[in-house]
């Protein structure tokens, strides 16, 4: 049966192999696209061509599947990678034994919608006692820019050339971001008069709005934050909107303390529960 | 530090896990339950056939394509054309996914699939330094498992797993992660401190081996009339590199002089904002703007 297991692995590995092939896009004239006479023999000898190549296809199979960990693992997905070298020792060095060795990296991929690519040195110095590895270099290109957040984040990040930190903060910024866009979307499925989302899902704003009370509104502005040590934070805020007779009436000054006191809601209930009272507190008229 | 409350990506960490798992125990029913071991064959062999017959469609495919390019490059002679075999693609793309597995190292977390489960390695950096990496070898049976790990015995590793291993493996890592990071980053600075400014010490840097409690005699010049101050610094957050208590004091029998008082506060605030070594890179700066400035 593991003989079987195997050949289903390797059977994935060839399918997806060619799946990409397929998709390789042709290139007008030049020979990109090699003759593959191979191909034919393929067919014939379905055993025995495929028994040497066995090993090497279950091999990638298991691969692929450490990469997917690895992907799952780290909600990064790294799809390019490639490394030069360049040995920087000269004679010198060499009489006192130091070895300076300057890496080129380039690394692309994606963490769920945003897509990056860095590029970046890594100079590696070995003398007698010890080895040092110093990221001097850092250039990150990430798209798509909406997130203004992550501008400055990533300024820092290459200034500091702190490779390692990017990575963690954009994990954990994708999580607050998605699960920020979760919670709207459950609240516009549960409360659909009620809940707006004026710039969509995925943005920043959630718009409550009663029906019985026109004029009436309570902006919820939640941002995704990444402080000065990398940490990713949610930063929520409460915006009421009242008319002018409304404000006039407010003799315990509940709208202007609002806002305060939203924080403190949060403190005590979190995200998904102060929205949630917030929500049924503006509109009890609508849904008893 | 807050945590993004989802059950979606401990589903997918941990389901592919217990997938490694399920296989395991197959193999293992499958000795003791012929009978269902018969069912999952024939179960398998449906699959591999199906299998084979989405494998030869896309070979078809692939074939036309081919047939097209060559109807289009029609003056390029059959000779000169390079022909890779099946096999060089799937060896291309095992070198590609090899190369990408090596590159996860510098996302943090890098790892490989184990017989037993999974050993995870956890990289460290210090701002733009590759530090040591620690690795952690889990066992996947309920409950989840640590196998061995290089973890330093000082890093609280079984508060840690006893929070988070086995319901978010995800987070354990990520908290560890951190743990580990600034540690590392604690662990540099007093290196540095020891190594590259040792001019600037009056007696050694004490120090404990969590590096977060840091005590020590200084000058602001390695040969001058300053004055020693003494400097006491506490990480009580583990999981950052900059101190939460820092005292400077003065080890002397007479008051500080205005100056050297306002000397000693902004010491205590620099010690507090920037790491170790880069204050005294600092004040071995102003030593020599100091140099430079005539005698008074």
């Amino acid at each position: 049966m593991d003989a079987q297991r195997a050949e289903v692995r390797a059977l994935e590995a060839e399918i997806a192999a060619l799946r990409r092939a397929c998709e390789e896009p042709r290139a007008a004239g030049e020979d990109t696209w090699r003759a593959q006479k191979s191909l034919r023999e393929m067919y014939q000898s379905d055993s025995e061509g495929w028994a040497s190549s066995k090993d090497l296809r279950s091999h990638l199979g298991h691969l692929e599947s450490e990469l997917l960990f690895l992907s799952t693992l780290t909600g990064i997905s790294v799809r390019n990678y490639s490394m030069k070298t360049e040995d920087l020792t000269n004679t010198e060095k060499k009489e006192k034994s130091i070895m300076k060795v300057l890496q080129r990296h380039r690394l692309s991929g994606n963490c769920h919608m945003i897509t990056f690519q860095l590029e970046f040195q890594i100079l590696e110095i070995q003398n007698k006692e010890s080895l040092s590895s110093v990221i001097t270099d850092l250039n990150i290109i990430m798209e798509p820019t909406e997130y203004s957040e992550l501008s400055e984040f990533v300024s820092r990040a290459e200034e500091r050339r702190d490779l390692l930190m990017f990575f963690r903060s954009l994990h954990f910024f994708v999580e607050w971001c998605e699960y920020r866009k979760r919670t709207f979307e459950h609240f516009k499925e549960k409360y659909p008069a009620a809940v707006h989302l004026p710039e969509g899902a995925a943005s920043s704003c959630m718009v409550v709005r009663s029906a019985c009370q026109p004029g009436f509104e309570l902006v919820i502005i939640w941002r995704v934050q990444i402080d000065e040590e990398g940490r990713v934070l949610p930063k929520l805020d409460l915006l009421p909107k009242a008319p002018q007779q409304a404000l006039e009436l407010d003799r315990n000054r509940v709208l202007e303390t609002a806002p305060l006191s939203f924080r403190a809601l949060l403190g005590a209930l979190g995200i998904e529960a102060a929205l949630e009272s917030l929500i049924k507190s503006l509109c009890t008229a609508d849904y008893d | 530090m807050e945590w993004a409350n989802d059950g979606k990506s401990k589903g997918g960490v941990l389901a592919h896990l217990e997938r490694l798992e399920i296989q395991v125990n197959r193999s293992r029913k499958n000795l003791e339950d012929p009978q269902r071991a018969q069912a999952v064959e024939s179960a398998l062999g449906t699959k591999i056939h199906k299998l084979r017959c989405l494998r030869d469609e896309l070979r078809a495919e692939v074939k036309q394509r081919q047939a097209r390019v060559k109807a289009s490059t029609v003056n390029v002679e059959p000779d000169q054309t390079l022909e890779i075999s099946e096999q060089e693609v799937v060896e291309r793309r095992k070198e590609n996914v090899k190369a990408i597995l090596q590159a996860y190292r510098f996302t943090g977390l890098s790892g490989k699939l184990t017989s037993r489960g999974v050993c995870v390695c956890i990289s460290t950096a210090f701002e733009g330094n590759l530090l040591d990496s620690y690795f952690i070898d889990l066992v996947i049976q309920k409950p989840l498992r640590i196998h061995h790990h290089s973890i330093p015995v000082f890093i609280p590793l079984e508060e840690i797993s006893a929070k988070y291993l086995q319901t978010n493996i995800q987070h354990f890592l990520f908290c560890l992660c951190e743990y580990l990071n600034a540690y590392a980053g604690r662990k540099y600075q007093a290196d540095r401190l020891q190594s590259d400014f040792a001019a600037f010490l009056a007696g050694p840097l004490r120090r404990n081996s969590l590096c977060n409690l840091l005590s020590f005699t200084y000058k602001v010049e390695p040969q001058g009339q300053s004055f020693p101050f003494c400097a006491r610094l506490l990480y009580k957050d583990l999981t950052t590199a900059l101190p939460t208590d820092v005292t400077v004091t003065y080890q002397g029998m007479d008051a500080l002089s205005p100056a050297w008082e306002e000397q000693r506060a902004s010491h205590e605030n620099l010690f507090f904002s920037k790491p170790l070594h880069q204050v005294f890179t600092s004040f071995a700066r102003k030593g020599e703007k100091l140099d430079m400035s005539p005698v008074s």
